[in-house]
Formats: C-alpha cells, sequence, structure tokens
C-alpha cells in the first residue's frame, strides 16, 4: 500500500502542497487531476523521494521515503516515467532499460537483456533495441521510457504527465501501452492533462486544487453531476478542459 | 658557495627578482597589446598582403612552446645576424611578439563579435572607417574582451617566469639562486609561489574591477 | 647569415627519439591529468562544503603559479623527504597535478551541463551514488569535454618542454643538445618551433575526429 499522510511541501514561501492525504492499494489505477501549479508533480516527486518533506508522511509498503534508510526500499518498490523521457543518451535502447535491473536488482545480464527485449517487443520497439534515443522519435522514447520503469518491475508505476510533450499521434500510442497495462492491473498512479483518458482507465480520480486535496472519488461519480461536479471549482475546470 | 640559512636580506632578493619580473610583464603587456590590436585592425580593415602572413605568424606562436621561442631569440638570432644580444632585450622581444600574438585573437574575436550590422549603420550614416572604428567598434570591443584579456594577462604573467632558463635576474631565477644556496627547497618554492600567486589574484581582481566598470558604461541607462 | 638545414639531418633520429620522450609523458600526463580533473571535478560539485572548498583551492593554485615554480618545487623538494624518482616520472606528475587543474574546471561544466532530469530518474530508480557518476555523469560529461580536454593537451604538450630545465632529454632538451653539437642554433630552434607546432595541429585534427566519433550517437537525427 502506498500512503501519503498529511504532507505538507514549500518551496521557500510557497506553499505547494497543504495537507495531502492519498492511499492506494495494489491493483488501483488512480488518476491525479488539478490546473497548473496545484502541486500535481510535487506530489510524484515527494513520493519517489526527488523532493524533502516539509510536514506529513509518505510510505511505500510501509517503507518512509523520508528516512534516509528506508528511502532506497522504498525506491525500488516504485518506478516512475518522466514529463520529459529523461533516458541516457549515451546508452543505447536496451542500456537504457537494462541499466538499473543490473546494478541495482542485481540481475545478470542475460536475464536483464531477456527482460528487456521482452518488454521492448511488447511497445513495439523490439527492433530498436540497439538504437540511441537522439535517433527516436518523441513517442518511441516515451515507450522506452515505460520499459525503463517496468523492467525494474515495480509495485507502483508513478506516471508524470508522460504524454504533455508528445503531439497527438504520439501520445495516442503511449496511451494505447497505458491503458493495456492498467488492464492487466499494474498499480498506476498518473498525473495528466488528458481527461477522457483518466476517464477511462482509472478507477479513482483525485483533484488538486492549490496544493489541497479536494475530492477522491471513484471514477463515475467524479464525473457525475452531484458528485465531483458539485464542486465549482471542478465544474469550471472540467469545463475550460473541455473547450480546448 | 656556503650553505647557510635564511637573511633578511633575502626579502630584499626576493623584491628585486619580483621587480624585475613585473617590469618585464607589465612592458611586454603594453607592446603586446598594442602590436595585437593593430594586427587585428589590420584584418579588419582586411589588409591585403599583410593579414595571411600576420595570421600565419600569429598561429606560430600561439602553437609553440615559449621556451623555445626564448631559446631561438637569446640563441638563435645573435648566431645568424651576428649581433650580441642581452637576456633581458631577448625576454622583451620575446614576450611581447607571444602576447601579441593571443592579443591578437582576442582582439579579432572581440571586434567580429560587433554585429556586421551596426557598422554598415554607421558607414550608411556618412562615417568614415576611422571613426567607426573609434566610436562604434572600439568601445564595445574592449568590453567584451576585457574577460579573456584578463585571463590572458594572468597567463602571461607566469609565463614570464620561463626568461629565468636564458638568465634574467627574475624572481625564478632569484628562487634557483637562494635554493642553491639555503638548499631548503620548500620553503624557497613556496614563498616564491606564493609571490606570484598573490600578483596573479591582484591582476585579475583588478582585470574584474575594470570590467565592471567598463560594463556599467555600456549598460542600457534608459531613456 | 647561413640558413642551412641539412646540418640537422644526421641528428634527426636523436631529435625523433626527444620527441618519442614529450609524447610519452604528454600520454602519461594526459591519462593524469583526466583521472586527477574528475576526482576534483566530483569534488567542487558535491554537496560537501569542505570538499568544494579544498578542491577550489587546489585549483586556484594550481592555476596561479607558474608551471616551473611548481616543477622545481616538486624536483628539489621531494628528495628532501625522501621520496628520490627520477626525472621522468617528477615531469610526469607534475604536469598531471596541473593539467588537472585545467582538466577540473573543463570535466566541471562538462557536468553542470548535464541535464537534471537524467540525474533524477537514476536516482529514482535506486542507482547509488557510485554507479551514477561511473556509468552516467561521468561517461556524459567526458563525451561533452573532448574538444576542451583537447586544449588541455594541447598545452601539456607546450607546457612539457620546461621539463628540459630538470635534464629531461625530450624534445626540447634534445634539441639544446643537438645545439651543442651543431653550433647552430637558429636552424635547431626554428625546426623544434614548426614541429611544435605541426604536433599541435595534428593533435587538434584528432580531437575533432574523436569528438564526432563519441558524440555521433548522441547527435540528434537532423529529419
Amino acid at each position: 500500500m502506498l500512503k501519503v499522510d498529511n504532507v505538507k511541501k514549500a518551496f521557500g514561501p510557497v506553499t505547494v502542497l497543504d495537507g495531502v492525504n492519498l492511499t492506494i492499494k495494489p491493483g488501483e489505477v488512480v488518476s491525479i487531476l488539478g490546473s497548473s501549479g496545484s502541486g500535481k508533480s510535487t506530489l510524484i516527486r515527494c513520493i519517489n523521494g526527488l523532493e524533502r518533506l516539509n510536514g506529513g508522511r509518505i510510505t511505500v509498503d510501509d517503507f518512509d521515503v523520508g528516512k534516509p534508510k528506508e528511502l532506497s526500499e522504498a525506491r525500488k518498490r516504485s518506478a516512475t516515467v518522466f514529463q520529459l523521457f529523461n533516458l541516457y543518451p549515451h546508452m543505447t535502447v536496451l542500456g537504457n532499460v537494462t541499466l538499473a535491473p543490473i546494478e541495482v536488482l542485481k540481475k545478470p545480464r542475460a536475464e536483464a537483456d531477456a527482460t528487456a527485449r521482452a518488454l521492448l517487443q511488447s511497445v513495439g520497439l523490439g527492433d530498436r533495441a540497439d538504437a540511441y534515443p537522439a535517433q527516436l522519435s518523441g513517442g518511441q522514447r516515451q515507450r522506452v521510457g515505460i520499459c525503463r520503469a517496468l523492467a525494474m518491475q515495480p509495485r507502483y508505476l508513478l506516471l508524470d504527465e508522460v504524454t504533455s510533450a508528445l503531439d497527438p499521434e504520439m501520445t495516442a500510442e503511449v496511451l494505447a501501452i497505458l491503458a493495456k497495462l492498467a488492464a492487466e492491473g499494474t498499480t498506476m498512479l498518473f498525473v495528466t492533462h488528458e481527461i477522457e483518458f483518466a476517464r477511462q482507465i482509472s478507477n479513482r480520480i483525485v483533484f488538486l486544487d492549490k496544493g489541497k486535496l479536494l475530492v477522491d472519488l471513484p471514477t463515475a461519480e467524479f464525473f457525475a453531476a452531484e458528485g465531483g461536479m458539485a464542486n465549482p471549482r471542478i465544474a469550471q475546470f472540467l469545463s475550460k478542459m473541455r473547450k480546448d | 658557495m656556503r650553505f647557510s640559512d635564511f637573511t633578511p636580506f633575502d626579502i630584499w632578493l626576493l623584491l628585486q627578482g619580483l621587480g624585475v619580473s613585473l617590469g618585464l610583464f607589465l612592458s611586454t603587456s603594453l607592446i603586446g597589446l598594442l602590436i595585437g590590436t593593430s594586427w587585428a585592425v589590420c584584418r579588419f580593415y582586411r589588409v591585403p598582403v599583410l593579414t595571411p602572413v600576420i595570421t600565419f605568424i600569429a598561429e606560430l606562436l600561439k602553437n609553440s612552446p615559449v621556451l623555445v621561442q626564448l631559446f631561438l631569440v637569446f640563441f638563435g638570432l645573435p648566431g645568424l645576424l651576428h649581433i650580441r644580444i642581452t637576456p633581458t632585450t631577448a625576454a622583451m622581444i620575446t614576450l611581447s611578439a607571444n602576447s601579441a600574438a593571443f592579443v591578437y585573437v582576442i582582439a579579432v574575436s572581440a571586434i567580429e563579435s560587433i554585429g556586421r550590422d551596426q557598422i554598415e549603420a554607421a558607414r550608411v550614416f556618412g562615417l568614415t572607417r576611422w571613426q567607426v572604428l573609434r566610436h562604434v567598434v572600439a568601445p564595445q570591443a574592449m568590453a567584451f574582451a576585457i574577460g579573456p584579456l584578463t585571463a590572458l594577462l594572468v597567463n602571461q604573467l607566469q609565463v614570464t617566469s620561463l626568461i629565468s632558463v636564458i638568465g634574467v635576474v627574475d624572481l625564478t631565477k632569484i628562487g634557483n639562486i637562494l635554493n642553491l644556496r639555503t638548499l631548503k627547497p620548500f620553503i624557497v618554492w613556496t614563498v616564491v609561489g606564493l609571490l606570484y600567486y598573490v600578483c596573479a589574484k591582484l591582476l585579475a581582481w583588478l582585470g574584474a574591477r575594470f570590467e565592471n566598470r567598463l560594463r556599467a558604461h555600456a549598460a542600457w541607462r534608459g531613456l | 647569415m647561413r640558413f642551412d638545414l641539412s646540418i640537422l639531418l644526421p641528428h634527426l633520429g636523436f631529435l625523433a627519439q626527444g620527441a618519442l620522450l614529450t609524447a610519452e609523458a604528454c600520454a602519461l600526463a594526459l591519462i593524469g591529468s583526466v583521472i586527477m580533473g574528475a576526482f576534483v571535478a566530483i569534488a567542487r560539485t558535491s554537496s560537501s562544503a569542505l570538499l568544494r572548498r579544498i578542491s577550489f583551492v587546489y585549483v586556484d593554485i594550481f592555476r596561479n603559479v607558474p608551471f616551473i615554480v611548481q616543477l622545481f618545487f616538486f624536483y628539489y623538494g621531494l628528495p628532501e623527504i625522501g621520496i628520490y624518482i627520477d626525472a621522468f616520472t617528477t615531469g610526469v606528475v607534475a604536469l598531471s597535478i596541473a593539467g588537472g587543474a585545467y582538466a577540473s574546471d573543463v570535466i566541471r561544466a562538462g557536468i553542470l551541463a548535464i541535464d537534471p532530469g537524467i540525474i533524477e530518474a537514476a536516482e529514482v530508480s535506486g542507482l547509488s551514488r557510485r554507479v551514477t557518476f561511473t556509468k552516467i555523469v561521468l561517461p556524459i560529461a567526458l563525451r561533452t569535454s573532448v574538444r576542451p580536454l583537447g586544449s588541455v593537451l594541447i598545452n601539456m604538450i607546450l607546457t612539457s618542454s620546461i621539463l628540459s630545465t630538470i635534464t629531461l632529454n625530450e624534445l626540447t632538451g634534445s634539441a639544446q643538445i643537438v645545439v651543442s653539437q651543431t653550433y647552430r642554433p637558429f636552424e635547431v630552434y626554428v625546426v623544434l618551433l614548426v614541429v611544435y607546432a605541426l604536433l599541435t595541429y595534428l593533435v587538434s585534427l584528432g580531437i575533432a575526429l574523436l569528438h564526432r566519433r563519441l558524440n555521433r550517437d548522441m547527435m540528434e537525427a537532423v529529419a
């Protein structure tokens, strides 16, 4: 279980997360929605330990990310896919996917390679294993990013606006893969602007506004008039997004 | 040769050596600056025969060791031209030429950093080439070049230490003398190194201050 | 005024040996500088304020004290504390330490230029600091640093001429011996000058090639 417990985070005088509570059970697919600056990405960065908390606690399977000794265990259980891909430019696609399994999980090279190739095959990049990131399109790079995360066999997959840097066509190919993962039972927490997509594959939707968690509802209820839409902020947000 | 400890007179010796080093550094830097910028102006005006020759000489001077240049001037020229030449004169010639080559490169890049469009605009308004140089190019080029020039001068200060090899009694040569006499290399060379270090830092600080003044002049003051 | 290069012919073999020694010393010192530079660069970008301070002081000192003073410090000083090493090793050590100071600046710039997102990706996947440095940071930083490190190497080749002052018979030292045998300093030193310039030119060509090859995979494909 991934527990976010009354988390507070400030950058200098600006409070970005203000008492956020969230629990994710294995198998759930949870989307975090909200406007820019609401703290969505910061929340993910707190969960994977890139940002230090100013208050509250986050535990991944009972490992506290705030405690240095438990952080590495917590990180082994989650994997992150980034908005800007963050692939290692000097390594091949295969190298990118196998680096952490070999160095952190101590898998033998042959096994890591086999797993990596299978993953790349499943996202349609089986023949590009020896290419370098610079030679791939944005959508292909993000697919490599997803494989890199999955190669660690994480219990929780964290996705930080993974299609925001892609054009519509590439966005569709990446979303297709994420939908498949969700259907297969992968636990996912993702921050996204793709409302329709979130609606289709999530179990729950969480809405953040100015650092506060306004609602945390099952998908159907979130989009219902008496549920999420009853909240004026949410209604305003959804109508703005739909218009674009 | 007597082996003895340090005496207060040694401080005077060190200061004398430092004086020689600084004197040569300042004079050769000045000459190098003048020659180097005039070479760059030559290139700016695209003088036909001179420019490629200058570029060739500058490249040669930049890409060969200063020590070898010193040997060439001090040992080579007298043999060739049947003249006598003192170590100091040889040092002056070599270091000036060497500095000029590096100044040339910096000046060229500083001048080229000023967009052609500004120069064209000035010419269209009727300014002569000389006026353009004086009012448009020079001030901006100077502000641009101060940073690299300061770094160059700090480097040339270190380079002066090589003149000790051809016999000029500069700070390094005094260091050699003291080292031979007292046989305390750690103390001698640390003190010599410290003196060079302090001068280098002073030079860098002066350069930074001068740059701030120049840039303040060039800063946009608003309407 | 006579200028006759043919008198150098019988001595070409000897000069070639000197050139080989220069090449050996510079190759070893390059490796030493890069290793030293990598460590110092990591120290300068570390989160420990103490490490940052110490490494900054090291770089500051060895960039602002003349190389010949550093060389004499080691050559005359080390025997005093019981370390007896030959001139070649002393020279390589001195070149490595001085070169390391410049190399560390270059590598540090390369490290700082790495997209922080890449480091974050490495961090969250659980890679240790050591692995992140050896498999991600350094490989990327070194690839982008090839050109400026090439300048460090070229500088080192020119600086290596100073090793002749501690009785090492590298290229310049050998040339001095040839002068004493032929009594033709001008010819010898002119040739020496050109040889060094050629050497540095070839090295710069090699560096450009190496840079292209290493960064080939990282360059964006033009659509």
